[in-house]
């Protein structure tokens, strides 16, 4: 099946026509017993597109990955790559490379031995795999290591060993459960780039499986939402963060302010507050709004930005260094807001009566069951 | 001997660190003591024996004589004997680990209650002693037993002769080890690790190749293991090869039974006793050199 590939504009926009990506799952799930895990998952992934599955532990998204793998099989659905229906096939046939949060690497065996180990399945030729061995130790920067055991390795070493050796095999898809948990956090940083830059120069297509949204968002083309076995939101890190579906996603990706209330036209009343909404309805609605969004001023200062506005004290101040965060207790309700600092003296000490402001288009509204 | 040694060498670091050194060397005290008194002393005293002069109605004269040791070394039929109980011993230690593998990798990967009742199962023919399961071989194997019975029904003129012979020892042999190998494989099955075997499956290899490059590389320690307690129980066992070999396999096991019970030689006993201490240590030698290879 010929598909035209998408650029990078329509990607990082739409993602491929719906049964038309490279990796297509088609209402993939998986039932144990009689709960769901995965629960008619439908994703289309382009060629060189890298995907996250973003959720909390226990939303399906390793076993969508194993799925993928064929290391857990389908209950109901389709998996297809490249046009081909691959659902009943093997997982040594699958050509995947799977990089595990454990490492998994073959302790009895060397550095290059383990990278090797693929190529030798392949039944290449000696000389093919020990160029190509070559190529993938120095390009994870493992160069003079080829003889150690993995024990005699750190973390972050082991686990470069194990992009290797998912890589060295030229993956029609390379996945990723997780891979960087077990690593401190400046390594952490330190192989996302690492794992991205990779990615990109070798134009595989991956799909990553984590559950922290900084890794999600700073890695992806596109990251997908799940939650107790849906999908919850299939969007770029901006549609994400700036366009949430739902208020969990809204939760789940970045912090924010959460009120309950209800919406009458435009306006919202939360315990005897008004507050703008940018789209007119009625009905119980949760109003979230991004503590980075709200802006703060004492009384008497000029009056921050922004139509929607609460008036209250500072009963908190965080203060980390590149951001401070308030809380500002207004009454009936609590906000939080988060502003930049801008040198000694800029901070605005607890009790301080000020004003919280916020845009009506910073202002989502999600409607409720009453 | 290697267990002295190793309280020789513990106790020795002990010595070095002033804190807890005391604790050490008290806690490892009772088994050092008992391990003198009740091997490394008997063990010398076997050895003394086997220089005694004797005459030939046993009797030890008190003197001092290599006679035994001469003939045992000069004789082909003690090499004969000891070649035979290597080989049976090898033969009964390859199949003992054939029919455990399997099940001991099955235990390993099992979980919860299951994981328990199976290794209840694997655990309980320890409870019974070997010489009451002998017997529940000869009924099983005798030529009237169960196998021949099913077999003369099915037609057969004359029955298989699975007693009295080496079949029948290495069958016994085989199903009364198979506890000590399998606990022996279980414990040394820790560092298979599911991941890795899933990680060479999406790397391309089939079932078998995941077996023969990943699960049997790194099940090489266990399998050490049971083979060397397996071995060495087979060498030193006799009152299975009594029975099941009717007098007609010679192991060195039971020829040490026959000098020092029936013929009361002694001394040749003890020669004998101590030429199996000698495949002993080989065997615990080869182990620790196979065990140091893997790292």
């Amino acid at each position: 099946m010929m598909h035209q590939a998408p650029t990078a504009m329509t990607i990082a926009e739409a993602g491929p026509v719906r049964g038309q990506g490279f990796l297509s799952l088609q209402a993939l799930t998986r039932r144990y017993h009689d709960f769901v895990a995965v629960d008619a998952v439908d994703l289309d992934v382009a060629k060189g597109e890298f995907v996250s599955l973003l959720g909390p532990s226990g939303c399906g998204k390793t076993t969508t990955l194993r799925m993928i793998a064929g290391l857990v099989p389908a209950s109901d659905g389709r998996i297809v790559v490249a046009g081909r229906d691959i659902t009943a096939m093997p997982t040594y046939r699958r050509d995947m490379g799977l990089v595990f949060q454990s490492y998994a690497l073959f302790p009895h065996m060397t550095v290059a031995g383990n990278v090797a180990f693929g190529l030798e399945m392949r039944g290449l030729p000696k000389a093919e795999i020990r160029t190509r061995v070559a190529e993938a130790i120095a390009m994870v920067r493992l160069d003079g290591r080829e003889d150690r055991k993995p024990g005699q390795l750190s973390g972050g070493q082991q686990q470069r060993v194990a992009l290797a050796r998912a890589l060295v095999i030229r993956p029609s898809i390379l996945l990723l459960d997780e891979p960087l948990s077990n690593l401190d956090a400046k390594l952490r940083e330190e192989m996302r780039n690492e794992i991205r830059d990779i990615q990109r120069r070798l134009g595989t297509t991956a799909i990553f499986v984590t559950h922290d949204q900084d890794e999600a968002l700073t890695m992806s083309d596109r990251v997908v939402v799940m939650n107790h076995g849906h999908i919850e939101q299939i969007g770029t890190p901006e549609d994400l963060y700036e366009r949430p579906a739902s208020p969990f996603v809204a939760a789940f990706v970045g912090r924010t302010n959460r009120l309950e209330g209800v919406q009458q036209g435009a306006t919202v009343t939360v315990s005897g507050l008004a507050i703008e909404a940018p789209i007119p309805k009625s009905g119980p609605v949760e109003v979230l709004v991004r503590p980075h969004r709200v802006h703060v001023a004492p009384h008497g200062a000029p009056p921050p930005a922004g139509r929607n506005r609460v008036d209250g004290t500072i009963r908190r101040a965080t203060y980390a260094g590149n951001v401070v965060q308030y809380e500002i207790d207004a009454g009936s309700v609590t906000l939080t807001a988060e502003a930049a600092t801008a040198g000694i003296g800029g901070l605005i000490p607890v009790g301080t009566a000020v004003t919280a402001a916020w845009a009506v288009e910073d202002t989502l509204v999600f409607g409720r069951p009453s | 001997m290697s267990a002295t040694a190793t309280v020789a060498a513990t106790a020795g670091s002990a010595a070095d660190r002033p804190a807890g050194g005391g604790l050490v060397v008290a806690l490892l005290l009772p088994i050092a003591l008992v391990n003198l008194v009740g091997f490394l002393l008997p063990v010398f005293n076997l050895a003394l024996i086997s220089l005694q002069e004797v005459q030939a109605s046993g009797a030890m004269t008190g003197g001092w004589s290599t006679a035994k040791w001469v003939s045992v070394v000069t004789d082909d039929f003690y090499w004969e004997l000891l070649w035979n109980t290597i080989r049976t011993s090898l033969g009964i230690t390859l199949a003992t680990l054939l029919v455990s593998y399997p099940i001991a990798l099955y235990l390993h990967r099992s979980s919860g209650l299951w994981r328990s009742v199976l290794l209840v199962m694997v655990i309980s023919p320890l409870l019974l002693s070997a010489v009451v399961r002998t017997y529940g071989w000869i009924a099983i194997l005798s030529d009237q037993g169960v196998v021949n019975s099913v077999l003369k029904a099915f037609g057969a003129a004359e029955p298989w002769r699975l007693m009295f012979n080496l079949t029948g020892v290495t069958i016994g042999l085989t199903e009364i080890l198979m506890p000590y190998m399998i606990l022996a494989l279980v414990a040394g099955f820790g560092r298979l690790d599911p991941r890795a075997e899933e990680a060479a499956a999406t790397l391309g290899a089939s079932p078998f190749r995941v077996f023969r490059r990943i699960v049997l590389p790194l099940s090489v320690p266990g399998i050490a293991l049971g083979s060397l307690l397996t071995f060495v129980l087979a060498v030193s066992s006799f009152i299975t090869p009594k029975l099941l070999g009717g007098g007609r396999v010679f192991l060195l096991a039971t020829e040490v039974y026959d000098q020092a019970i029936v013929t009361l030689d002694w001394p040749l006993a003890a020669t004998l006793s101590m030429i199996v201490l000698v495949v002993f240590g080989i065997a615990i030698a080869v182990y620790g050199r196979l065990v140091r290879s893997i790292g």
